[in-house]
């Protein structure tokens, strides 16, 4: 893993999917090991049949924006500025306070619905009559861009997508963007929404389970158990022990946690499938693993030593492209309450680690593996000095 | 359903006006700034519905212009050039 030399600390958390709306909700979520799926309707040559999924709901996003502002804004950039919203309430950061704030959108597919929706229309009236405002909307970076022009955020405004790995790749580019003093904090996320022509694409393509699964089982890695899911996770980086700023002047914020190291490549290197102390750099105490009941990753995942206790987050979200982002959420959130609270867990046997205690939660690492062989791993220190 | 009806459930639905109804929108009422309260890319939006929907092509700005300024005006636009 590569190190980061400065003190990137996740000041503030904000996040949105199935399990509801904020920090709270997703916590609940965790404890209780997952979020039931909803049926959805999909059109079928032989009649209309329904998948499960994990869908998230914005409704919460009028107490930031007013609806009329909003009218013009889809599904998939709504819950971008909802989980941006809530990251920055959390800190008591406003709009007018965001002049230096850089802005990372990570998304695997980008707004789905909306591009879909713009080619159907080109298909089906003519270039000439589509709608303008649905070619905006279907470009990658247009959440970034709500974002940046509703928090009149002056910074650098980007979109990362790199499918499995855009997450772990838009916060190595927030890193540079901070330790080279370009911006003062950065909002950085991942969003990526559902929609039924992929999720019933991607079931007939990558599974073969009976559509009426339950949950997704994350660590039955011989097994295809994955729910389409959907959402954004929000984390707001700033440089530095503590963050001082937001609403109140005196307001000073204490970490979730720091950005440790971070490292990307092909799977076949050794440092990623064993994390003891001798290979990498000090062993974390805990990884979060971003098994979503896939197959062809799954295979990768059963290869880890699974040396120390090991944690699924995707049950609560769902299987999407940026699943690593909630993972670092609740990564933090643990760090910070020092609670390995997440139920789904490795079972290592009797003869295994106890895998329900750890005493101090220093580190947690989040791997996040692509069924292509490729992975993103992050490591995230608990919000005390690291050096001490 | 009349013309000036179909252009308010049209407005509403094409361009998500959520917070109001029909009932709500008044057939001389301005539909940019103070009345309605649409702006210049609503203009370039309504120019593709009315095209879409009404198969009528709103050539430039100094056709647009007049034609946008109220569902009547606009009912007018149509109903001349579906006419013509």
């Amino acid at each position: 893993m590569t190190a980061v030399t400065d003190k990137i600390a996740i000041s503030g958390i904000g996040c949105v999917g199935a399990f509801g709306c904020g920090t709270q909700d997703y916590v609940a979520a965790l404890k209780r090991g997952y979020v039931d799926a909803l049926p959805q309707e999909k059109n079928h040559p032989d009649g209309t049949s329904f998948l499960p999924a994990l869908l998230a709901d914005t409704a919460h996003l009028t107490d930031y924006v007013p609806r009329r502002a909003l009218r013009r804004i889809d599904h998939y950039a709504r819950m971008a500025l909802l989980g941006g919203y809530l990251a920055l309430a959390d800190v008591g950061l406003s709009s007018d306070q965001c002049e230096k704030l850089g802005v990372i959108v990570a998304s695997g597919y980008g707004a789905l619905t909306t591009t879909f929706n713009f080619l159907d229309s080109v298909l089906d009236d003519g270039d000439s009559c589509t709608s303008p405002t649905s070619f905006s909307n279907s470009v990658h970076n247009v959440a970034a861009a709500y974002l940046s022009m509703q928090l009149q955020a002056f910074g650098p405004s980007l979109t990362v997508s790199q499918f499995e790995l855009s997450v772990c790749s838009a916060l190595h580019t927030a890193v540079c963007w901070l330790e080279q003093g370009r911006v003062d904090k950065v909002l950085i996320g991942g969003v990526d929404e559902y929609n039924p022509v992929v999720n019933d694409y991607c079931r007939q393509r990558f599974s073969d389970h009976d559509v009426s699964i339950g949950n997704i089982d994350p660590f039955n890695f011989n097994s295809c158990s994955t729910i389409a899911g959907e959402g954004a996770a929000f984390l707001l980086l700033t440089k530095g022990d503590k963050w001082c700023g937001g609403e109140s002047e005196q307001a000073c914020h204490a970490p979730y946690a720091y950005v440790g190291a971070l490292s990307s490549g092909n799977f076949s290197r050794l440092d990623c499938k064993d994390y003891s102390p001798q290979v990498g750099q000090r062993g974390s105490d805990l990884m979060i693993i971003g098994a979503d009941g896939q197959c062809d990753s799954g295979n990768l995942y059963s290869q880890l030593q699974f040396d120390r206790p090991t944690l699924s987050c995707s049950p609560c979200y769902g299987a999407l492209p940026v699943g690593q982002a909630f993972d670092l959420v609740a990564a933090a959130l643990m760090l910070r309450e020092q609670s390995m609270f997440a139920v789904n867990r490795y079972q290592t046997g009797t003869n295994g680690n106890n895998v329900n205690f750890v005493p101090k939660i220093d580190t947690i690492t989040s791997l996040k593996i692509a069924p292509t062989g490729q992975f993103g791993q992050i490591e995230l220190c608990a919000g005390v000095d690291r050096d001490a | 359903m009349t013309l000036n009806e179909k252009i308010k459930h049209i407005l509403i639905e094409d361009l998500n006006l959520e917070d109001i109804t029909v009932e709500e929108i008044g057939d001389e009422e301005p539909l940019f700034g103070d009345g309605l309260g649409l702006d210049s890319l609503d203009a370039v939006e309504m120019a593709v519905i009315v095209q879409k929907h009404f198969g009528v092509e709103i050539k430039d700005m100094e056709e647009g212009r007049p034609a946008l300024q109220s569902v009547q005006s606009l009912a007018d636009f149509i109903t001349d050039k579906q006419g013509k």
